[in-house]
């Protein structure tokens, strides 16, 4: 409701993007009002809402202005490309972030920890469109490579979509890694003070055993929580990290479609993720009680 | 037609390109006999197959060429279908035959008659004749309602199209037009003729139809949004042994983008158009690859809304219009979009007054400002504003070259004049709300118009109440003028008037040019029989029926 509200109130022109500079300045006002009937956009408000909600439930979610493509067709394909930088993308986040707070906890104020704090700073200052162009731009001039110019799916040919997907996934891997790699320190960090890692050390346990089996489990609660809110930012994040990157991605879609002014394709595209956030967010409550046997009890 | 063979070799001789004289002195005058028998003939030497990739601009907001004012439909569709003329695509400018075999124009030009081939098949198998072509243009000429069509008023002088026989149609005009302005809109890469039936099932309106059937060298295959529009050619076209491709791949792009670059020159396209800067000259400097320059049908301007005082009183515009230095400017944008200098007249059209002429002579574009200068001060004395000008608003389009340009101007109007601007930069399709409700002093954007021909765009940009007179400027001498310049058919009067028209111009200027648009294409040398050096615009010449793959 508030996407479509806002999308409304938002100024700018449709029929712009539809006719060009030279064509929408020729726009009399009869046939700019009879276009905009055309398009639904005259109707009021409550009327469109519910076309929208009606296009929700029979599953199409509408069709473009422009083209008349259908939006579900849109997502389909290309959401998965996008799916595929979100997950590639935290993986890489914890695959980096987990190994250098665990080292940077395990060896507080000694070089690896300033090293690893020096490098979480910088990757969480760093905008993702800004290294993503710059990536681009290296992989141009030192190795003349460039990913492919269409939607390559991983079922079709997986090396070509490996190149699609990779160079985002590992932009926004980096940025949340930060993130985790400063999170799981400080968990880290306290856990390992614990009565029971003193007790499993005076033990004889081995210290990456101590680490590995009794002091991580109970550090990761927090770092799961991130990494959940953090998807949260890959989803925004991917829109900017897909334009830098040129994968035909729904982050680049959702961007061409607010330039082209096309409401139908912002809204669903909006809805659609704000959908995603939710389930995620859901998903990692869920896990607590699978992580955390105590939540499990309450 | 002698006329034009004149203002064609005067036009060479000013772009000074050797190489393109050379071209162009081979090939006919347009309009003449030999020009008739024109039609572009397969070069035996001419290699088959391969597939051709084309990165150009990004996608279409709808399917409608006729309807459409971008790059985006002519760029992805041309290759689909043909017109009437052409443009010879070894020049860019000559005027040949298409789908009309020859024409004859009535010795006082009130009737245009053209001959149109046999044999000529739709995509869908269809025959081609003279009700499609009189279908075609009755909706260009009225567009049914819902359909708005910018190259409409081309055609404002014919009043009858008729078909004489199903190879044979005539244009009525009510009243004489010059020649080439005639042939140049008819030659139109808008101008596509489409099935009368295509039009009838439509209900006149073709923008949610993705592939109607055209005569092109080229077929429809398939299509994905915002990515690829892929052809085949077409076995069955008109003009055998054309085209070379099999096969064309039509990658949508951002224009001026590193996306664009990038992919040419790691060879994922053969073919890029609008290149940015960087990516032009690194194409040009690349061992197998050849770059190209040619001029745009686009002007960048700075609006002077006329309702809002003082910006009402010519000596306050020209003023401004002297105290721009126009070499800074296209020196500001040079790494992100290619520009000219350039008056109120397209600089290199043959009418206007020679680039080198205006660049040299004329206050306002040559590079030593101070005389300019000091004309602007003296007038803003003059008119009353000797300590400058407060609190202006500054209308700025959200794109690179304009907010660079709007910092420039914006502080070569405070140190020159004294006149304060304060910017408000807004998305495109709030730049022309605001624009068409007058809701800014001053506002930089870009237009565009169909042909270079001044009658074109005297009315569109400057006329009273013109679309795109967004500075809603009147001089009632220079609507005179260019009435009469839209009626004269004698080539020689008309440079005359224009001449005086651009004079007007400059001492009541209706907006202050910052440049005129170039646009940079580059190539892989395994592409071949393509060199744009000449071409007029990106609009007319997009079918790559004569372009053959070398490997």
């Amino acid at each position: 409701m508030i996407i479509f509200v806002v999308l409304r109130v938002l100024p700018g022109d449709p029929l712009v993007a539809m006719f060009g500079l030279e064509g929408f300045a020729k726009l009399a006002p009869a046939d700019r009002a009879r276009i905009m009937e055309d398009l639904g956009l005259s109707d009021p408000l409550p009327v469109q809402y519910a076309r929208w909600m009606r296009d929700i439930a029979g599953g199409s979610l509408g069709r473009s202005f422009f083209r008349g493509d259908k939006v579900s067709e849109l997502i389909l394909h290309r959401g998965p490309l996008s799916a595929e930088i979100g997950l590639l993308s935290v993986i890489i986040s914890w695959l980096v972030g987990l190994p250098v707070g665990i080292v940077s906890a395990l060896r507080p104020n000694k070089l690896p920890d300033n090293v690893a704090r020096s490098l979480s700073v910088l990757f969480l200052a760093i905008p993702g469109f800004w290294l993503g162009m710059l990536i681009v731009l290296a992989a141009l001039f030192w190795f003349n490579y460039k990913a492919p110019l269409v939607v390559v799916h991983l079922w079709q040919d997986p090396w070509a979509n490996l190149q699609l997907v990779i160079g985002p996934a590992v932009v926004l891997g980096l940025g949340q890694g930060a993130y985790i790699a400063r999170m799981s320190r400080s968990c880290l960090l306290e856990v390992i003070l614990e009565d029971y890692v003193r007790t499993a050390r005076a033990k004889g346990v081995g210290e990456a055993f101590v680490v590995v089996r009794h002091a991580l489990p109970n550090a990761l609660l927090p770092v799961v929580t991130l990494s959940g809110i953090l998807m949260g930012f890959v989803l925004g994040g991917s829109v900017a990290v897909e334009q830098a990157f040129g994968v035909p991605g729904l982050g680049r879609a959702l961007v061409v479609a607010v330039i082209e002014r096309d409401t139908i394709v912002v809204q669903n595209l909006v809805l659609l993720y704000a959908v995603i956030f939710v389930v995620i967010n859901v998903a990692v409550d869920l896990s607590y009680a699978w992580l955390d046997p105590r939540i499990r009890y309450h | 037609m002698s006329d034009h063979a004149s203002d064609r070799r005067t036009f060479l001789k000013r772009a000074g390109a050797a190489s393109a004289a050379v071209v162009a002195s081979r090939l006919p005058v347009p309009g003449s006999a030999s020009a008739q028998d024109a039609t572009v003939k397969p070069d035996p030497a001419a290699k088959r197959g391969g597939t051709l990739r084309f990165g150009v601009h990004t996608a279409p907001a709808h399917f409608d060429v006729h309807q459409s004012g971008t790059v985006a439909n002519i760029g992805a569709q041309s290759p689909m279908y043909d017109y009437l003329l052409r443009r010879d695509p070894r020049d860019g400018q000559t005027i040949i035959p298409d789908l009309a075999q020859r024409w004859e124009i009535a010795p006082d030009g009130k009737k245009y008659t053209f001959h149109l081939r046999r044999g000529v098949k739709f995509h869908d198998g269809a025959d081609f004749t003279a009700e499609d072509v009189k279908a075609t243009y009755e909706r260009i000429i009225a567009p049914p309602k819902g359909v708005v069509i910018p190259r409409t008023p081309l055609f404002s002088a014919v009043s009858d199209v008729v078909v004489l026989d199903p190879y044979r149609i005539e244009f009525r005009l009510k009243e004489a037009r010059p020649r080439a302005f005639m042939l140049g809109a008819f030659a139109s890469g808008w101008n596509i003729i489409v099935r009368k039936k295509t039009l009838e099932e439509n209900a006149g309106n073709l923008r949610n139809v993705m592939a109607y059937p055209g005569t092109g060298p080229f077929r429809h295959v398939s299509r994905r949004d915002k990515e690829v529009w892929i052809m085949e050619r077409n076995p069955d076209y008109w003009n055998k042994g054309l085209p070379y491709v099999d096969k064309l791949e039509v990658y949508h792009m951002p224009p001026f983008s590193p996306e664009l670059g990038s992919a040419l020159l790691t060879g994922k396209i053969d073919y890029g158009r609008l290149l940015d800067p960087v990516s032009w000259r690194r194409a040009k400097e690349t061992p197998g690859m050849t770059a190209a320059e040619f001029n745009q049908s686009v002007i960048q301007a700075v609006f002077m809304n006329n309702k809002k005082p003082p910006l009402g009183d010519p000596r306050v515009r020209r003023a401004m219009h002297l105290a721009l230095d126009r070499h800074a400017l296209v020196e500001v944008v040079k790494d992100v979009a290619p520009m000219s200098v350039g008056g109120f007249v397209y600089p290199f059209h043959e009418l206007s007054t020679p680039a080198a002429e205006l660049i040299s002579k004329r206050l306002g574009y040559q590079k030593d400002t101070k005389p300019a200068v000091q004309e602007a001060r003296r007038l803003m004395a003059e008119a009353g504003h000797p300590n400058g000008i407060r609190n202006l608003t500054f209308l700025v389009r959200d794109a690179a070259t304009f907010k660079l340009w709007a910092v420039a101007i914006q502080a070569m109007l405070k140190e020159t004049l004294n006149i304060e601007t304060n910017l408000r930069t807004v998305q495109i399709s709030q730049w022309f709300e605001d624009a068409a409700a007058g809701n800014f002093d001053l506002g930089i954007s870009a237009i565009v118009s169909a042909l270079m021909d001044p009658s074109d765009y005297f009315t569109a940009w400057y006329g009273k109440d013109g679309p795109q007179n967004y500075s809603l400027w009147t001089n009632p001498a220079f609507h005179d003028l260019a009435r009469q310049i839209e009626r004269e058919v004698d080539d020689g009067r008309r440079k005359t008037m224009v001449r005086q028209a651009e004079a007007i111009l400059e001492q009541d200027p209706p907006l202050l040019p910052v440049s005129y648009e170039k646009i940079y294409d580059a190539w892989h040398n395994r592409v071949r029989g393509q060199n744009p050096s000449t071409f007029f615009g990106i609009y007319d010449v997009v079918r790559w029926d004569n372009v053959w793959l070398a490997s």
